[in-house]
């Protein structure tokens, strides 16, 4: 029940976060999204075996924590589920892989473990960059700015419709789960038998209560071939803040810029 | 005005009718009550009028635009739909985001927009839940700011599905001297034959499929015999005077 309510409420917050008025708010959604794809590109494109540039490439993170007032202590926290599932998938590397390159004191570094890391980092600031996209952008103008991408119509009204359903949905289980445990309260759980009807009348209801969102949106003007034409063009501002992202992102990638320093410092 | 002729209809895979004949017309500037039992066809009769529900037979006039497809956002952007449950009503993240979000459907300006809004919230009293996230509301805020999302639209009707409930007694009369301020024409359905009494001056009673009464609301809430036969009941104000 608790889980389901921090759930909602995480949901709620990130919704609130997306519309608070910071400097990166009043970035154009569409540079935002493009910035976004360009650094995940540019991130899954580094080799598996170089983790000081994958490294490097959280100072992107960092300076998008700094100027949408991020945290991201919080984001690591909310997303540690998905954070666990990533270092799992990446636990086969150091037995496949046991060449040793360098001993750290008396333990040896294999290449498994170098590449075990530099995929858990990769999938890590790759999950940060979509969340801190969808902190700092509300799902509507992230809608904006996929319909810019000529991305049709259906499925960007399918991605803010299962954003929105979300929350339904989880209201509905929590609902349903309450009025379960309230006559059941000896019981750790969901009986078996019971989970075939509670599944059943959890769509049903969750189905219905979307379909009367989706009414009240419409009532109130909601249209596909309308709402999502983007309100606001790409200003200046958002081109400059465009342009210089792009020369870091470039740098970050390209140029080894902690060897440079690091050889400089020696 | 709204006019509804032999408009019968029947939901999508039942043979049972859920109205038959219906059969009104609801001038400029009405108040106008629905009220019957559960079931009887209130909250479907709303629905028809702002075309959720096309598959009806016989005719339905708003301001003299047919309900069909090709007038619905005509047609839409002039009824405000308040609904039962607020939580469907309600979906973006705060208050003003969610008042302002017909006047963007609309293609109004960014001032208009906030002008519109913040009028909007201005006339009912919540200006300062503007910035409040819509699952810290109350209840009574709920349903406050779900009539400001659609006054924002300046609709010339407005419409109110079971309005009163889950709103505790100073909401509700909050919500009664709202409602009596605003312009318009209104129609409201619901149990509460108290916020019916309080605030409409016409009244039309179904039961059965049927409309049994259309009429003034003192005559049709005074008369016992008549609501009870339809399975209501006076309302509890009369109840104590007849005491």
């Amino acid at each position: 029940m608790n889980k389901i309510d921090n759930a909602i409420k995480t949901i709620h917050h990130m919704d609130y976060q997306a519309n608070y008025n910071t400097y990166f708010k009043k970035i154009h959604p569409f540079v935002k999204l493009l910035t976004t794809i360009i650094y995940i590109i540019l991130l899954t494109s580094i080799n598996k075996y170089h983790l000081v540039t994958t490294l490097a490439m959280s100072i992107y993170l960092i300076l998008i924590s700094i100027i949408g007032d991020v945290s991201i202590k919080n984001a690591i926290k909310n997303l540690k589920a998905v954070l666990l599932l990533l270092g799992i998938l990446g636990i086969a590397n150091p037995i496949l892989e046991t060449n040793v390159i360098t001993y750290i004191g008396i333990i040896p570094v294999t290449i498994g473990m170098i590449s075990m890391f530099t995929l858990l980092l990769k999938g890590i600031f790759a999950i940060l960059a979509s969340y801190f996209l969808i902190l700092t952008t509300s799902i509507e103008e992230i809608c904006f700015a996929l319909k810019m991408t000529h991305m049709p119509n259906i499925l960007i009204t399918v991605v803010m419709l299962i954003y929105r359903y979300m929350i339904v949905f989880l209201k509905e289980v929590q609902r349903i789960w309450v009025a379960y445990q309230m006559r059941a309260p000896k019981q750790k759980g969901v009986q078996y038998k019971a989970w075939g009807s509670l599944i059943g009348s959890l769509m049903l209801r969750s189905i219905d209560r979307a379909q009367t969102v989706y009414e009240s949106m419409e009532l109130r003007g909601f249209h596909p071939d309308t709402f999502f034409i983007p309100k606001e063009k790409v200003d200046k501002k958002s081109w400059t803040y465009c342009f210089f992202i792009l020369i870091l992102l470039i740098i970050l990638r390209f140029i080894p810029i902690f060897e440079i320093i690091g050889n400089i410092c020696i | 005005m709204i006019e509804l002729k032999e408009v019968s209809f029947s939901y999508n895979g039942s043979k049972r009718q859920t109205l038959s004949h219906m059969d009104f017309k609801i001038e400029e500037g009405e108040s106008v009550g629905i009220i019957g039992a559960n079931g009887a066809g209130k909250s479907t009769i709303l629905k028809l009028l702002v075309g959720l529900e096309l598959n009806y037979q016989g005719s339905i006039m708003i301001n003299h635009l047919k309900v069909e497809k090709k007038n619905l956002q005509e047609i839409r952007q002039k009824i405000g739909y308040v609904f039962q449950d607020s939580d469907s009503q309600l979906f973006m993240p705060t208050v003003y985001e969610d008042v302002a979000f017909a006047p963007r459907n609309y293609g109004f300006s960014k001032e208009q927009v906030d002008k519109r809004t913040t009028q909007a919230l201005k006339s009912i009293g919540i200006e300062e839940l503007q910035d409040r996230q819509i699952y810290r509301l109350s209840g009574g805020e709920k349903k406050l700011a779900s009539i400001a999302t659609v006054l924002s639209m300046k609709p010339d009707i407005l419409i109110f599905d079971e309005p009163t409930i889950a709103l505790d007694p100073r909401n509700r009369r909050r919500f009664i001297n709202i409602l009596n301020s605003l312009n318009g024409t209104k129609i409201v359905t619901s149990h509460d034959l108290d916020l019916i009494y309080d605030t409409c001056d016409r009244t039309i009673l179904i039961a059965d499929r049927k409309m049994i009464f259309d009429g003034d609301t003192k005559t049709i809430l005074q008369n016992n015999d008549l609501l009870e036969s339809n399975g209501l009941e006076l309302p509890l104000s009369l109840q104590k005077r007849e005491r």
